[in-house]
């Protein structure tokens, strides 16, 4: 039996490595610079490309003052000399890059810029081509791949901002060269799908972020006639903020990303919900006024009536009535009370007048015996005269024995 | 009716409601009509739910629906 090496894992990428690092030496390639990151340790890393494949390649900081960052960035195209590897951790084929100078502005920026230029001239990006979005669509149809993380992103903001639509999918590749094809023929099938089943009021061509040939199917020209044809007006969203498409000049709206392009083409349920809340404000003051009007009409007219009523004529009366009695009794009752007081005060007068009283008291009257006039004098009296004392009790008869006067 | 339609007919009666000198009868009876699509358009917007489908062309002009879950 013939024995087998089995080889490690390591092995095999040492050997390979070692196999590509003697058989190709050092060389100069030419292409596009299609990614390029610049890590924090100062390596380099890019991808160079042409119309049908690419590499990764790599600058190690050691060699990078050949690589002047303004001169190389993507889109570029570029002469490298340098030579092939493996990364053996990763079993990563690379390009290890000793020398990378531009050759000019990269080919699909030239063909970017020729179909803009062409397409800007027949007028399909014109202002007047540019449809308004609706208001609050009923339907929106979307060209993109049901996998992508655009979809994810775009269903998340509609269930958020406005559930009450509904999402109609025409898958697609959105990248590479079925793309290209494949784009234009979704954007198509919604279109008759809006015309023939139910009617679309938006659809939105959308993929997420990526490199620059990863966009370049958002860049033909037949989706560009396609979305210029199209009846239901459309959003483009691709890549993000800094990527713009053919696609995005062609459609009636641009949307920096997919979930702008959410944000854009649907109203924010919490904003209509406060909208109907005022509306219905707005309704119940009116009604509530008219009805507050017509309620103190009736209360004026109540009041009118009842002015008239005989009712109120006799309550009148009666009020007058009540009012001259009132005025009677009170004069009564006035008049009765002064010839009260006055009653008392003659009662006290003649009480005081009493000419008994003071006799009660200790005083007595003096006359001529059998007289009533009081003496009020010593007068013609003289020695031997009778007189009579009156006091309160009875009389006394008495003879004068002397007679003097105050001033003796 | 499609809560686009509800919300434009909802703005009508309002302007109605508002600008016209209408009988009390009359605008209590648009009232009712309001305050009913009102209702109607405050249950959509509350029940609503995303319905997500992807369309399939099986052949031209024969489109087939699918229930499209996005996780």
């Amino acid at each position: 039996m013939e024995s087998r090496h089995v080889y490690t894992v390591s092995e095999i990428n040492r050997e390979a490595r070692a196999l590509l690092e003697n058989e190709f030496g050092t060389f100069w390639i030419q292409g596009e610079v299609s990614e390029i990151t610049r890590a924090a340790s100062g390596h380099v890393y890019f991808t160079l490309k042409d119309e049908s494949a690419e590499i990764s390649g790599v600058r190690f900081k050691s060699r990078t003052s050949f690589l002047s960052p303004p001169d190389v960035e993507i889109g570029s195209e570029v002469l490298a000399q340098g030579r092939l590897s493996i990364y053996e951790p990763r079993g990563r084929y690379q390009f290890i890059a000793t020398l990378l100078q531009p050759v000019g502005a990269g080919a699909l920026q030239r063909a970017f810029e020729k179909l803009k230029q062409q397409l800007q001239e027949e007028g399909l990006f014109d202002p007047v081509h540019k449809r308004p979005l609706p208001t609050a669509p009923e339907a929106i149809g979307i060209v993109t791949s049901p996998r992508g993380a655009a979809i994810r992103d775009v269903v998340s903001v509609l269930e958020r901002r406005w559930p009450c639509t509904r999402v109609l999918l025409f898958p697609s590749a959105v990248q590479g060269d079925a793309a290209l094809h494949e784009l234009p023929a979704a954007l198509d099938r919604a279109e008759r799908f809006s015309r023939d089943v139910h009617p679309l009021d938006l659809i939105i061509l959308t993929r997420g972020g990526g490199s620059a040939e990863d966009l370049a199917a958002f860049n033909g020209e037949a989706l560009a006639r396609r979305i210029h044809a199209c009846q239901v007006p459309v959003i483009s969203a691709v890549g993000h903020e800094i990527d713009f498409s053919i696609a995005d000049f062609a459609a009636d709206h641009r949307a920096p990303t997919p979930s702008a392009a959410a944000e854009v083409a649907v109203p924010d349920v919490a904003d209509v919900s406060r909208a109907l809340h005022a509306f219905v404000q707005r309704v119940v003051d009116r009604v509530g006024f008219a009805w507050r009007q017509l309620a103190d009409q009736y209360v004026y007219r109540v009041d009118a009536c009842r002015a008239r009523s005989p009712v109120r004529r006799f309550e009148t009366h009666m009020q007058r009535f009540d009012l001259v009695t009132t005025s009677i009794q009170q004069s009564i009752g006035l008049h009765w009370k002064a010839q009260e007081e006055r009653s008392k005060h003659l009662a006290e007068v003649l009480r005081l007048s009493d000419p008994w009283l003071p006799l009660a008291r200790g005083y007595s009257l003096t006359s001529r015996a059998g007289e009533t006039q009081p003496l009020r004098d010593l007068g013609a009296l003289a020695k031997g005269d009778e007189i009579d004392t009156r006091l309160a009790s009875g009389k006394i008869r008495s003879r004068i024995e002397e007679v003097t006067t105050n001033d003796d | 009716m499609t809560i686009e339609q509800e919300l434009k007919q909802l703005e009508e009666i309002a302007k109605q409601l508002e600008s016209s000198e209408l009988p009390l009868e009359e605008a209590i009876a648009l009232f009712e009509q309001g305050m009913k699509l009102a209702g109607t358009i405050r249950t959509s917007l509350s029940e609503a739910k995303l319905r997500i489908e992807q369309v399939i062309e099986k052949t031209q002009g024969d489109f087939k629906l699918e229930a499209l879950d996005i996780e």
